[in-house]
């Protein structure tokens, strides 16, 4: 797991998806937007098991619960998708992240960062970047790169 | 009249000459100086010769050729018809009696035998000269360059007409060439009294633009290029139009001083000109013809096409794409409204718009036919380098396919020629043995299928080794030993990188490098390779492509919660599945649709939909390439401009879909992909019938 | 109107492929086996095209052209005369009896229809 240079504060969005909070890289978001209706995708896999309309381009939805495990609760007024852009094998590639709840855009300290423990994870650690500390509570970095290669 | 075959009538031809040819050289052999019995041998090796030639007796006409040669001689009285000469000429007809009735009994060796007691007994009579090439005029290779104004001016001389030539034909077939304006100069005519009737007293300019190049031009004149006066020059077309005295300079018609001191006046300068007697009426009247033709040329060719950069089409393209979404809002907004008026300017609209999507795709679209043209030199090179005969034919030249699609079908089409001249036909002498033609035939088919381009490279070669294929797929670890594997499974291997079961690597091919690139290039356009081969009859590729067109007419329909759009150019037909067909079907995997018996696909199933059914389910009958399938959905919507928006690449996946499209309300409906879904409807009838 | 061609050749097998080719294409074709022969139909009746090879008996190519010439319902009717590689002079030879444009042996049936096109019109 590699570790947040030093030095450098990691800008973020913060989002909450079951109880948890997650950080997407700030500079990868492109847009936030209400829950639209979504089409379901027979045959994707789970994961990325719909697409939605952004303005003319049909988006999958990334549904992060799934690559961990979480329970998937339906979707309530404050249900977000953010749009991020990626590099998926060398190309740019928009996708939409489910979540919860959009908190803020925040930094996180570099010394807050910590690798990530090996034992005692309930999550995937594969699928994480780094873990993150604010206050008292844990914000988890996932991997994209990862989760959608 | 009889319809026999005139290589059948030569060989029977062939027998009675040599006869006569027989026996004036033994009738020579007694009467040396018999001018008569000498023409008649000569004339009859020159019949065998020439005939020979037409019906295919090569080795025939060869061998004569020279014995003809060694006897000219003697007809010019340069050699006498001794008694040696005979002897050998004697033995020649036998030799040649052998190449016509049974060439393979003919013994090349004892040709060249002949040949060498005839040059002996002759002489020093020319070295075997190279056989007479069969007399094809070489076709003229050029290809079309740019459009050029040529200056054609030509003079028959008087008798031309009374010997059959016909001017107005060779203007037709100046005509032929490309835009002409033809003018008569009347200059050289005599008076009245002093006219023959059929005498050709009139010359002709003609200002032709063609691109075809000068030799076309001349082939026109052909027959009396040697008896006529004829100029050919390029006018150059660069720059302004030229002004009427430097055309009639150019073409030293008048001098330059006499332009210039006639311009000094007031008066127009062609009238000045002929007031001066300078120039003629008629040539005045011709250079400015030429003036009006380049002119005209110029305004024709600017009006004929545009050059686009290519993003700007893309641009167009997708601004019609958002028009046409746009409109579907617009058209659910004025149903809902019912507001009458509304929803006759939005039908009109609607119609617009139908239109404008078509002529912006029309400028997207070219034929194929604009790649099919360097595969002819393409094989006519390999067919050289390799020593092979290959003829190409082509089929569905028109076949219209996306700008971009075309550009990148190049590569992949030019590999798998490759690979059919190189590794697909066998050598001629193999060929002739297996009793098949010498010439290897390569077949290049293009046609549109429902909503795919299939492009076919077949060849009628010796077809694909199964069990080289397999050997190689162990040797280089892609199957376990022992696998078993269907024949589709197996060709693909050849797409493989490094996978090459040819034994010797070319200079053309056999470095394994260019399939695994024609398969990755075909993927990228979402298309597909199928394979098929008959050992020892020959191997057809077909590629499929989707076309991909930004817009196209889709059939809406429902099944479950979701909304697909199915390509309407692949759909057949749709009918409703009776709640008792429906029942009856249950379990099993055909309908009976008017007595045919058709496949189907349950979309809910296959979709997992959990909605509940619609009591009537309703199948679109659609069909791919052979195959048709029936789809059975919970209810046909109605025919929508399709957009087609691209799926991510985290859903590259999923193929049974080939993209996606927004409809009016906004949500998304995706675009089925009909060749993968009838074969995943296959699969699960293997599946069904297995377990 | 269909356009009639005599054509003249000793070859039995030349003949038929020309019948094959010209009348294949439309075209009326009458035969006769030399120059003779040839000029007797060229008399009875007028033709649209001559096509002749040279190399006949009885009377050859360059005599039965020269003749031809001289009937006056001959003056511009186009003949065609065939010719072989071996022999260039017998073509300035045949022009100058009056022949109006040849094909060069052997040939395919497509440049006998491509000649016959060129002389005749379309």
């Amino acid at each position: 797991m590699t570790s947040q240079p030093q030095g450098r504060p990691l800008e973020v969005l913060t989002l909450g998806l079951q109880g948890e909070v997650f950080a997407l890289d700030a500079h990868c978001v492109r847009e936030i937007l209400d829950l639209v209706p979504v089409t379901d995708v027979p045959g994707a896999r789970a994961f990325v098991g719909g697409v939605v309309n952004v303005r003319g381009k049909v988006v999958p939805l990334a549904d992060l619960r799934v690559m961990f495990g979480m329970e998937r609760t339906p979707p309530t007024p404050d249900t977000r998708i953010v749009v991020v852009e990626l590099d998926l094998g060398g190309e740019p590639a928009t996708v939409g992240i489910l979540a919860d709840k959009v908190l803020e855009v925040t930094g996180i300290a570099p010394a807050a960062v910590a690798d990530t423990p090996r034992i005692g994870m309930r999550w995937r650690p594969e699928f994480i970047r780094c873990i993150g500390k604010r206050d008292d509570e844990f914000i988890i970095v996932p991997d994209l790169g990862r989760i959608f290669s | 009249m009889t319809q026999a075959d005139p290589a059948e009538i030569f060989r029977q031809e062939a027998q009675d000459l040599l006869e006569q040819l027989e026996q004036a050289l033994l009738d020579l052999e007694k009467d040396a100086g018999n001018r008569d019995l000498i023409d008649g041998a000569f004339r009859a090796l020159h019949t065998i010769k020439g005939s020979g030639a037409m019906f295919g007796f090569d080795r025939a006409s060869a061998f004569t050729h020279h014995v003809e040669t060694a006897f000219d001689r003697v007809r010019r009285g340069e050699v006498a018809a001794s008694a040696e000469l005979i002897a050998v000429a004697l033995a020649a007809k036998d030799h040649i009696r052998t190449l016509i009735e049974q060439p393979d009994a003919a013994d090349p060796a004892e040709g060249e035998r002949l040949l060498g007691a005839l040059q002996a007994v002759v002489h020093g009579a020319q070295a075997a000269a190279p056989a007479p090439e069969p007399g094809r005029s070489p076709a003229d290779g050029a290809a079309p360059g740019h459009p050029v104004l040529w200056r054609v001016r030509f003079r028959l001389p008087k008798d031309a007409m009374a010997l059959g030539t016909n001017p107005l034909l060779l203007l037709d077939e100046l005509r032929a060439l490309g835009p002409c304006t033809v003018t008569a100069l009347t200059d050289a005519l005599p008076p009245v009294e002093e006219m023959e009737a059929d005498g050709c007293y009139l010359s002709w300019d003609v200002a032709l633009t063609t691109d075809r190049p000068r030799s076309a031009i001349e082939e026109v004149f052909l027959f009396v290029i040697d008896d006529m006066d004829l100029k050919i020059e390029a006018v150059d077309g660069a720059g302004p139009p030229k002004k009427l005295g430097e055309i009639l300079v150019e073409r030293g018609d008048v001098p330059a001083a006499a332009v210039d001191a006639a311009l000094a006046g007031q008066d127009r300068l062609g009238a000045l000109l002929v007031k001066a007697g300078a120039a003629s009426e008629g040539q005045v009247r011709s250079a400015l013809a030429e003036q009006q033709h380049a002119r005209h040329e110029d305004t024709a060719r600017a009006a004929a096409s545009v050059r686009v950069p290519a993003e700007r089409l893309d641009g167009l393209m997708d601004r019609v794409g958002e028009l046409v979404i746009t409109q579907a809002r617009l058209s659910q907004l004025a149903n809902s409204r019912g507001d009458a008026d509304i929803k006759t300017v939005v039908e009109e609209l609607e119609r617009l718009i139908a239109e404008l999507r078509d002529t912006a795709m029309g400028i997207r679209m070219v034929p194929i036919g604009s790649i099919f043209g360097r595969f002819r030199r393409l094989v006519h090179d390999l067919s050289r380098d390799l020593g092979k005969q290959v003829e190409l034919i082509t089929v569905g030249e028109e076949t219209e396919l996306d700008k971009t699609v075309v550009e990148h079908l190049a590569d992949p089409l030019v590999h798998l020629i490759r690979n059919a001249v190189d590794h697909g036909l066998e050598a001629p002498a193999d060929r002739v043995a297996r009793g098949k033609p010498e010439r290897g035939q390569v077949r290049l088919v293009a046609r549109h299928a429902g909503a795919e381009v299939l492009i076919g490279i077949a060849d009628d070669g010796r077809g694909l080794d199964r069990e080289r294929i397999r050997a190689k797929a162990e040797e280089h670890g892609l199957i376990p030993a022992g696998a078993k594997l269907s024949d589709g499974e197996l060709y693909q291997f050849l797409f493989h990188p490094g996978f090459s079961t040819a034994r010797a690597v070319t200079s053309v091919s056999g470095r394994g490098v260019g399939m695994d690139v024609v398969k990755r290039t075909i993927d990228a356009l979402r298309g597909t390779i199928d394979i098929a081969t008959t050992p020892g009859r020959g191997t057809e590729m077909t590629l499929r492509l989707p076309l991909t067109l930004a817009i196209i007419d889709g059939l809406l329909v429902r099944v479950g919660a979701g909304r697909y759009a199915i390509p309407l150019p692949a759909v057949e037909e749709c009918v409703e599945l009776s709640a008792a067909a429906d029942t009856r079907s249950t379990g099993r995997s055909f309908l009976n649709i008017r007595g045919d018996l058709v496949p189907f696909l349950r979309l809910r199933e296959l979709f997992g939909s959990r909605t509940p059914a619609d009591p009537h389910q309703k199948v679109v009958i659609v069909a791919t390439g052979e195959q048709r399938v029936g789809l059975v959905v919970d209810q046909i919507i109605g025919s929508h401009q399709t957009v087609i928006k691209s799926l991510s690449r985290l859903h590259a996946d999923v193929e049974m879909f080939s993209g996606a499209t927004i409809l009016g309300d906004g949500t998304v409906a995706l675009i089925l992909d009909i060749a993968h879904l009838v074969d995943a409807g296959q699969a699960r009838d293997q599946q069904r019938i297995a377990s | 109107m269909t356009k009639s061609i005599l054509s003249v050749d000793d070859s039995a097998s030349m003949r038929q492929m020309v019948r094959l080719t010209l009348a294949g294409a439309g075209y009326h074709v009458v035969e006769a086996t030399d120059g003779a022969d040839g000029l007797a139909k060229a008399r009875g009746t007028l033709f649209d095209m001559i096509l002749t090879d040279l190399n006949m008996p009885v009377m050859d190519g360059l005599t039965f052209i020269r003749e031809l010439r001289q009937l006056p319902s001959y003056r511009g009717v186009p003949i065609i005369f065939l010719t072989t590689e071996s022999d260039a002079g017998k073509k300035q030879d045949a022009k100058a009896a009056g022949g109006t444009g040849w094909i060069t042996k052997p040939f395919q049936q497509d440049q006998l229809l491509a000649v016959a096109r060129k002389v005749l019109g379309s």
